[in-house]
Order: structure tokens, then C-alpha cells, then sequence
């Protein structure tokens, strides 16, 4: 494999075969995002091989959601990536109004304000779990200071989506046909204007932060030399690994749903998307865990950028929900993906004609890229399985569900 | 040796980068404060509020609660038990009423004279049979000092924020219990509730209510003790 070839340089110890031993690393640990066990299998300090264990968060989302209607399936979705849960309640909603049929051809369709709504809502969703991966990341490798950072800008965040839909961490904001109204804000009142002037002022003091973590941990030599050239993923075994998100776009390949296959309203927002490179003045190794951690960084710009669009252009006028009665789709399934932070979900429903699906399904982007761990982890030291799990920046609430 | 010094001078610069950044912090103001001995919503250096519509604690208000379910049918982890009769047929706890939400917070609840036309908030509505039970304080008062003929209100239109509904109450409710240890916080029995009765408490006691006892937990909001002796007698009588 090429990750070994990447890494021999690290493995001269291998030729004298001792005893294997097994560690048992989590599931409680700081390191591990949630309750995740990895069975390292060590030849020394080398792992020979590091097995995965899940399943310590699964809560039967999708056994759930069986017996639950539509509507009421929002707040589980919640509480599967719950560090960026406004993406997760509008992967379900699009699966389930597309559905539904809900487009402009039909009476009923999401208002043009909700679809604003819920991009500059998810978008700073984004920025707030990228600021949490930063920040987890930056800890993981023994720097604390960024954690905090990252906390003090996330705590920021959280105030602006408490006032919208009176939530810290589950939303449940995004609905299906809309918004929440839980908290009204009428188009073009005061509320609206001082939410609005209130994330301008938060992009405002953001932006300039975005560059003092780069110089604060990115740069950092400690921090580089831990993550550059460590557990590199090629563009071939992240496609067949099904890694997606900032974890596809760290192996150099250009691939973003918003942009590509445009859901919502994001073809009418000018962004990038970033793509790591090989760096050989830094060291940094295409599909390293450097490549993957700087992803994020660049991607917080982008969102920002996002947002700062939809403040100059303002929030439309109309309502936030559409005209829906019901919801109860025809008969008839959907698979609907669209990128959260962590990539691509996509949601699974198969409809019977009744208010309540007959089977649901997540598709987890953690799950695809945990699945990578364990060949990437092959021949690495034990350090560097903390360098990586974080790099692959995983939420065990979406991998087990 | 010249990649060993370059090393140890890129070590040294990348931290002192990183270090200025944190000694800029020392002339920041603090950003963490002393919970639960100082709320970051008192008014002190950094100043915020629980936002109005904060998803706290739930809280029942039972007098206009008409039993109707709603919300122990959405609720998605079931932790809403109402049980509960109909009252025998013709009887009815109180009439139709209109709760009439002003601007200012306060809240009329009465009949709006020539309700059954549409109802225009650009004019002036006229209230009779404002009750006392639930009025604003000031209302109560007043009421109680002259009398009847005070039970009406002339109210202009602009003043008023929102009118409800609250159709006759036909219901006893045995039980009404919100098992908060259950609740995901989700929000969505406040939202279907016709009579905008179950609502979250947005305030400081909405949030920091914790208890030894799990049992504690379960709220129990329901209406025996507003019947009074009659009622219940009417109750077994019905048996
Ligand atoms: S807020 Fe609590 S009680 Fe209300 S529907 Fe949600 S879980 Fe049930
Ligand atoms: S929805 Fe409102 S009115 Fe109906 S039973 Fe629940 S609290 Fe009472």
C-alpha cells in the first residue's frame, strides 16, 4: 500500500517480532469525540493493527424513526452529529421534501426566506463544528490553548442560534417546508436587523481569528511535525473508503456537493472550495493529516464568506413555512444527500403512503471515514492514532446513531 | 547539523509566534466567569440575557388547558400523560373566551363584542365579561373596586399583539404530567397547542431547576383543585 511506503521510514523496528499486545484504548478517552474503543494490537509502540469497536452511542435513530411521524423524527436527527446539528435536521428535511415533491411546480414549495435561513444558519452550523474540530484537534495533540480559543468563538456562535431558535445544541429549527417559528422574527422588523448586525459583528471579529489560529497551531512546528506526512490517505482509498467531506477534499480530490450537485440555494453564493496540495517547502504530504486539519480552516473562510453574502444581499421578505397541512408523503422512496461538516448525508426514507416512514436510514460521513482508520493506523506509532482520529475528525453520536 | 539548527530555530519562532497571541490575551477582558456563583447573564462585564423563547422548563397553565391531547400525541418520547373525562353533556367548565395578548405583555381575556364578524386589528375592539382569574394584575384590581359595569374595555386595535381562542372547556383533567426527565427540550407541544397554554419557561428558573430525586421531576399540573367541591361531585355523579 502507499501509506505504508510513505511511513517506512518508521517501521524499522518491525523485523524483530516480540509478543503482541493488546491495549484497549476508550471508550472513555479524552481523544476518542463520544465512546469510541479501539483494540490496538501493538508490536511495541508499533500498531500492527487498530480495530475499531462501536456502537457505545447507538440509540436506534433509525429503529425510532419507524414509529414516529415525520415531524417528529427532527429532534432525533439532532442528536446524531450534535456538534452540527442544524446540517443534520436539513439533510432529513430535503430527503423528506423531496419526498414530498415540493417544488416551485407545485403549490407548495419553501419559501424563498426559509431557504436564506437555513443557509446562513447551517453555514455558521459549519463554522461552529469546524471551530469545535480545531479546537479537539489542537488538545489531542497537547496544545491546549486552541480549545479554549475555539470555545470562547463556538460560545458566540451558540448565542446567535439560541436566539433564533431558543437552542444551544439541539435545534430542532429546521423543519419540514421551512424554518421553526418558535421564535418569530417578521421580515424587515428590528429583531431581524439587529440579529442580522449581530453576525455581521461576530464575522467581523471571526475573520481575523481564522489567521491567529493558523499562526497559533497550523504553523505551529510541534503541531506540523506531528501531523505532516502522518497517515496518508491517497485519492483512491478515500473514494473507496467513501470518505467524503474535508476528509475526500484532504486526499486532493475537488468534490463538493454544495458546489457540484448544488441542493437549496447554493448555486447562487460565490465560494471556493478548498482542496489540499502537496506542500513540500512545509513538509505537507497530499492526504495527511495536516491536509485534512487545514481543509477545516480554509473551509471556516469560505462560510464566512457564505454568510457575508447573504447579509449584503439581506434576508427576503415572506414567510418561513410553507402551506403544508400534513406531512404525509405518497408512496414511493428517496435517497437525498447533502454536505454537512463532516460530508456528505444522506438520508434513506422509503414511504408507504402514511405519516410515519417504514424504514429510515443515515448515511453516516463519520462511519465511512472511521472505516478508513484501520488500514490507515497500520504500521504507525500509538501517538499518531490520536493525530489521526482527529484529522478524520469523527462524532461517534453519527457514527453509531 | 544546518537542518538540526533550522529546526530548532523554526521550534522556537512558530511557539513565540503563538505565544504572543496568547499574551495578548492577559489585556483581554475574561470571557469565563465563576458558575453557578455568577450567571453570565447578570449584569456584569459580559453582559448577555437568556434569549425571550429560550426552550426551557415546561410549564402548563392549566386554567386554559382544554385537554385536547395534541400534545401528548406529538410528543416524541412520550413524556406528556393526560388522562382525563368529559364532563357530563351540557356542562361546561367556563364559556368561549378570548385571550387578548397586548403589546406590552400584558394579557385580557374576555369576550370581544360581535366576535363571530372577522376580526380587525386596525380598529378598536370593545371587551366584555373580562374575568378576573386571569387578568393583569391592574384589571383585578380594578375590577374589584367598581363593580361590574367595569367589565368592559374599549382596547384600539394597535395595542393588541396577537387574540386567541379558548373554546369552552369541556374536560377534567385527572392528570396532566410532564415528565421533564424524559423531555428532549424539542419544543414541539408548545408549538401545537391551540390554546398556547404549554409553554417554556425562558427564564433563569426555567433552566437551573435540578433535584435530588429523579421523581421530582415529574410536574403535575391538573385541574382538581380549581373545581372545588361541586365539580368533583358533579365527577361522581357522572360515575
Ligand atoms: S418539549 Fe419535551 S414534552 Fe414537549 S414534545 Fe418535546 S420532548 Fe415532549
Ligand atoms: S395541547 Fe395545550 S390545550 Fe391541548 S392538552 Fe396539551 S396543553 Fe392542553
Amino acid at each position: 500500500m502507499e501509506s505504508t511506503q510513505q511511513t517506512e521510514s518508521k517501521i524499522i523496528e518491525l523485523k524483530p517480532f516480540t509478543d503482541e499486545m493488546v491495549v484497549n484504548m476508550g471508550p472513555q478517552h479524552p481523544s476518542t469525540h463520544g465512546v469510541l474503543r479501539l483494540e490496538l494490537r501493538l508490536d511495541g509502540e508499533i500498531v500492527r493493527e487498530a480495530i475499531p469497536h462501536i456502537g457505545y452511542l447507538h440509540r436506534c435513530f433509525e429503529k425510532h424513526s419507524e414509529n414516529l411521524s415525520y415531524p417528529q423524527i427532527i429532534p432525533f436527527t439532532d442528536r446524531m452529529d450534535y456538534v452540527a446539528a442544524m446540517n443534520q435536521n436539513w439533510g432529513f428535511c430535503l430527503a423528506v421534501e423531496k419526498l414530498l415533491e415540493m417544488d416551485e411546480t407545485k403549490d407548495f414549495a419553501v419559501p424563498e426566506r426559509a431557504e436564506y435561513l437555513r443557509v446562513l444558519i447551517c453555514e455558521l452550523n459549519r463554522i461552529a463544528s469546524h471551530l469545535l474540530s480545531f479546537g479537539t484537534y489542537g488538545m489531542d495533540i497537547g496544545a491546549f490553548t486552541p480549545f479554549l480559543y475555539a470555545f470562547r468563538d463556538r460560545e458566540r456562535l451558540l448565542l446567535l442560534f439560541e436566539k433564533i431558535c431558543g437552542a444551544r445544541l439541539t435545534y430542532n429549527y429546521i423543519r419540514i417546508g421551512g424554518v421553526s417559528e418558535i421564535i418569530p422574527m417578521e421580515p424587515g422588523s428590528i429583531d431581524e436587523q439587529n440579529y442580522l448586525d449581530e453576525i455581521e459583528s461576530f464575522l467581523d471579529y471571526f475573520e481575523p481569528k481564522i489567521d491567529e489560529y493558523n499562526d497559533l497551531l497550523t504553523s505551529n512546528s510541534i503541531f506540523s511535525e506531528r501531523t505532516m506526512g502522518v497517515a496518508v490517505m491517497p485519492a483512491e482509498m478515500a473514494i473507496s473508503y467513501g470518505a467524503t467531506g474535508p476528509n475526500l477534499r484532504g486526499s486532493g480530490v475537488d468534490w463538493d456537493l454544495r458546489r457540484d450537485e448544488p441542493y437549496s440555494i447554493y448555486d447562487r453564493f460565490d465560494f471556493d472550495v478548498p482542496v489540499a496540495k502537496d506542500i513540500p517547502e512545509l513538509g505537507a504530504v497530499l492526504g495527511d493529516c495536516w491536509s485534512r486539519y487545514k481543509v477545516r480552516m480554509d473551509e471556516m473562510k469560505e462560510s464566512v464568506k457564505i454568510v457575508r453574502q447573504i447579509l449584503a444581499e439581506g434576508l427576503p421578505d415572506g414567510p418561513v413555512m410553507a402551506d403544508l397541512k400534513a406531512v404525509r408523503p405518497p408512496k414511493g422512496e428517496i435517497y437525498y444527500r447533502s454536505e454537512a461538516p463532516r460530508g456528505e448525508l444522506g438520508f434513506y426514507i422509503v414511504s408507504d403512503g402514511t405519516p410515519k416512514p417504514v424504514r429510515v436510514k443515515g448515511r453516516s460521513p463519520c462511519f465511512s471515514a472511521l472505516s478508513a482508520l484501520q488500514e490507515l493506523s497500520r504500521g504507525l506509532m500509538v501517538a499518531d492514532i490520536i493525530a489521526i482520529i482527529g484529522s478524520i475528525d469523527i462524532v461517534m453520536g453519527e457514527v453509531d446513531r | 547539523m544546518d537542518r538540526y539548527i533550522r529546526n530548532i530555530y523554526k521550534g522556537v519562532y512558530t511557539v513565540l509566534v503563538g505565544m504572543r497571541i496568547t499574551i495578548r490575551q492577559f489585556f483581554e477582558p475574561n470571557v469565563t466567569h465563576q458558575y453557578p456563583y455568577e450567571h453570565d447573564f447578570e449584569k456584569k462585564r459580559n453582559v448577555r440575557e437568556i434569549p425571550k423563547g429560550y426552550r426551557g422548563q415546561l410549564y402548563n397553565r392549566i386554567e386554559d388547558c382544554i385537554g385536547c391531547k395534541k400534545c401528548e400525541l406529538i410528543c416524541p418520547v412520550d413524556c406528556i400523560t393526560i388522562t382525563g373525562d368529559k364532563l357530563p353533556k351540557g356542562e361546561q367548565l367556563w364559556d368561549s373566551m378570548n385571550v387578548i395578548h397586548l403589546k406590552d405583555g400584558r394579557e385580557i381575556i374576555g369576550l370581544i363584542e360581535g366576535e363571530d364578524k372577522k376580526l380587525n386589528l386596525d380598529e378598536e375592539m370593545t371587551v366584555t365579561n373580562i374575568t378576573s382569574r386571569q387578568g393583569p394584575q391592574e384589571v383585578v384590581d380594578r375590577l374589584e373596586q367598581s363593580g361590574d359595569e367595569s367589565r368592559t374595555q374599549t382596547i384600539s386595535g394597535s395595542e393588541v399583539s396577537r387574540v386567541v381562542t379558548r373554546n369552552p372547556v369541556v374536560f377534567y383533567l385527572d392528570q396532566f404530567d410532564i415528565d421533564m426527565s424524559l423531555c428532549m427540550y424539542c419544543g414541539l407541544c408548545t408549538e401545537v397547542c391551540p390554546t398556547e397554554c404549554l409553554t417554556m419557561i425562558d427564564t433563569l428558573e426555567g433552566i437551573e431547576y435540578s433535584k435530588f430525586d429523579r421523581t421530582d421531576l415529574i410536574f403535575n399540573f391538573d385541574k382538581q383543585e380549581m373545581y372545588g367541591k361541586d365539580e368533583a361531585e358533579t365527577e361522581e355523579a357522572a360515575d
